[in-house]
């Protein structure tokens, strides 16, 4: 037939009908179609060209002190207002408030009757009862590595961590230890004063008798009164 | 009553002032942003393995011996500087000699692939860049790169910053292109999902990353069809009315739709994906089959409707001009080249057999060359 539509004449009917007898409906694939040489070019690899400036001046607007760039991060990433953990999808930061902060959550959870664990990729339908079940998923059939940075499982496994040692402590009188935890939070953790020298550059012999936060001063002024 | 009158439009006026000044305001912050963003794209100079060399004569000469050491100190500091990671780049860009030097450093990729899932975002665009020009290197180098970053690759795709979002795609183009394992991991992290969402982005988004998008579905397609997972060509078929003919990137298409098969016997595509494919081809016709971009669309577009036709559509599935149609396939014969005609005969031969128009009508008025 190739041969038939190459000299430039126009087929009769009979012509046309006789060609198209000889043909059978059917599909074309796409082995079929890579027969004929590609269309387009061969696709060149390309790399990109870095400015230094552009590197420079993105590290001027660094804060020295601070070591992060506030503007950028802020503007660009997805952080959670309760925890200002910071994500770079809107799935990720969706996955972590609900899974970290959302109480209803923790309790259907709880109540285990269904998954309720999304996987990491949003396009992927599938939930499950457990952190650890999702990650073995994410690891086998999407080929994710093992320490996945924006894993959610581990911080509840931190939290979970934290409640057993709670658990496995003395008994205490709870009175007691309320008020313990009262003027811990009422005293903010400052480690100590610095006056422009924020390094120490002296050795510290003593570390354990050194006054290193303020909660310590009090201590010792209270044991002096 | 005039005091009255003139108090009640007084407010009025001024509301639709208001609207005016704010409407300008907008205007003029969109064009202004469109300008950044245009300037942004354009600066961004993109080289080939060993090209920078040629083009740029001021340049530092980075050897074996350079990347090696810059891959050890920044192996034992934990940690790659912003100058690190250009020097790094450069080196990259100068010859493959140097991606295989840092790739046989152990723990160096790591330290780049950390930083580039930091917290700093300059950082990351810095790592995003660094892992593009080391993507230049052969298939060994991609299936490092794959294996250590690219789920990250695939999440940022998500991400909002413009410029780490396009080096991710710049750098799963690379690696697509190289080496077909990688792709089919890549693709286990459904990446063809995320790829067709930005390549089907509205015309009005100003980042323009369909035209990338489209370059790796297209890679995909050539190299790697068979390795796409079912929920994917599931996505994809259902969202194939989301690209529109005249949009960016819009050449490749056709070329997609054919070679992963969404058009077959075994997937049921809905009237208006149909409808949509055939409007689709319609508009491609139009098209200079003399460009490779015309020629594209024309040849796969021919071989899709061939398949819809295949799938015998009654007419409630298929509404079929007659008319345009029968132009549309003369216009295509009378260009006489000899595996298009092919098709065409295929696809005329299942529009006869699919009984969509009068056949006696239609065997009238088509033109074929022999």
């Amino acid at each position: 037939m190739n041969s038939e539509i190459s000299s430039g004449v126009l087929l009769a009917k009979d012509q046309l009908q006789k060609i198209l007898d000889n043909l059978s409906v059917g599909f074309i694939t796409s082995t079929e179609g890579n027969k004929i040489a590609s269309i387009l070019p061969p696709f060149k690899k390309l790399g990109v060209l870095i400015d230094l400036e552009d590197i420079e001046e993105a590290e001027a607007k660094i804060p020295i002190w601070k070591n992060v760039n506030t503007k950028t991060t802020q503007s660009q990433y997805y952080s959670c207002i309760q925890c200002r953990r910071q994500l770079p999808t809107p799935h990720l930061l969706d996955l972590h408030i609900t899974e970290q902060h959302d109480l209803y959550f923790a309790a259907s959870v709880e109540r285990g009757d269904k998954p309720h664990y999304t996987c990491y990729i949003e396009e992927c339908p599938l939930k499950f009862f457990q952190p650890a079940d999702r990650k073995d998923h994410c690891i086998k059939v999407h080929k994710f590595p093992a320490n996945y940075r924006f894993d959610q499982g581990k911080a509840p496994n931190k939290a979970k961590s934290c409640t057993k040692k709670a658990t496995n402590a003395m008994d205490v009188d709870k009175d007691v230890n309320m008020a313990a935890d009262l003027s811990n939070e009422k005293l903010p953790y400052i480690k100590a004063f610095s006056f422009g020298h924020p390094t120490q550059r002296t050795f510290n012999s003593r570390k354990d008798k050194a006054l290193l936060d303020v909660r310590a001063m009090k201590e010792a002024l209270d044991d002096m009164d | 009553m005039e005091m009255a009158a003139q108090s009640s439009t007084t407010p009025a006026t001024s509301v639709q002032i208001n609207d005016t000044a704010l409407r300008l305001r907008i205007r003029e912050y969109a064009r202004q942003q469109r300008k950044e963003l245009r300037t942004n794209t354009t600066d961004a100079l993109r080289f080939g393995l060993g090209q920078i060399k040629d083009k740029i004569s001021e340049l530092e000469n980075l050897g074996i011996k350079d990347v090696q050491g810059m891959a050890s100190r920044i192996k034992r500091r934990k940690h790659a500087t912003g100058e690190d990671m250009y020097r790094l780049s450069h080196a990259f860009l100068q010859g493959n000699e140097n991606i295989n030097a840092f790739a046989e450093v152990q723990g160096a990729t790591q330290v780049i692939i950390k930083e580039f899932t930091g917290t700093q975002m300059q950082r990351q665009i810095e790592a995003a860049e660094c892992l593009c020009n080391y993507s230049l290197g052969d298939a060994h180098v991609c299936e490092k790169i794959t294996t250590m970053a690219g789920s990250y690759l695939v999440t940022f795709l998500d991400n909002q910053e413009p410029r780490l979002k396009r080096s991710c795609l710049w750098t799963l183009a690379n690696i697509l292109a190289t080496c077909s394992k990688s792709a089919s991991m890549l693709l286990q992290m459904q990446l063809a999902s995320k790829l067709w969402k930005l390549y089907t982005l509205p015309a009005s988004d100003i980042h323009g990353y369909q035209e990338d998008a489209g370059i790796c579905l297209h890679l995909i397609a050539t190299r790697a069809a068979a390795s796409i997972r079912e929920e994917d060509r599931r996505y994809i078929a259902e969202n194939l009315h989301k690209k529109q003919p005249g949009e960016t990137g819009a050449d490749y298409y056709m070329y997609i739709v054919f070679q992963l098969e969404l058009v077959n016997r075994e997937r049921d595509l809905c009237a208006a994906h149909f409808q949509h494919l055939l409007n689709f081809f319609m508009e491609n016709v139009n098209f200079d089959p003399n460009t490779a971009a015309g020629k594209l669309r024309i040849v796969y577009g021919v071989r899709v409707i061939a398949n819809i036709f295949a799938t015998r559509p009654d007419n409630s599935q298929l509404e079929l001009q007659s008319d345009q149609l029968v132009n549309a396939l003369n216009k295509l014969f009378a260009l006489q080249e000899p595996n298009l005609t092919l098709d065409l005969m295929q696809l005329l031969k299942n529009l006869i057999e699919a009984q969509l128009l009068d056949n006696e009508l239609l065997m009238e008025h088509i033109r074929v060359y022999a």
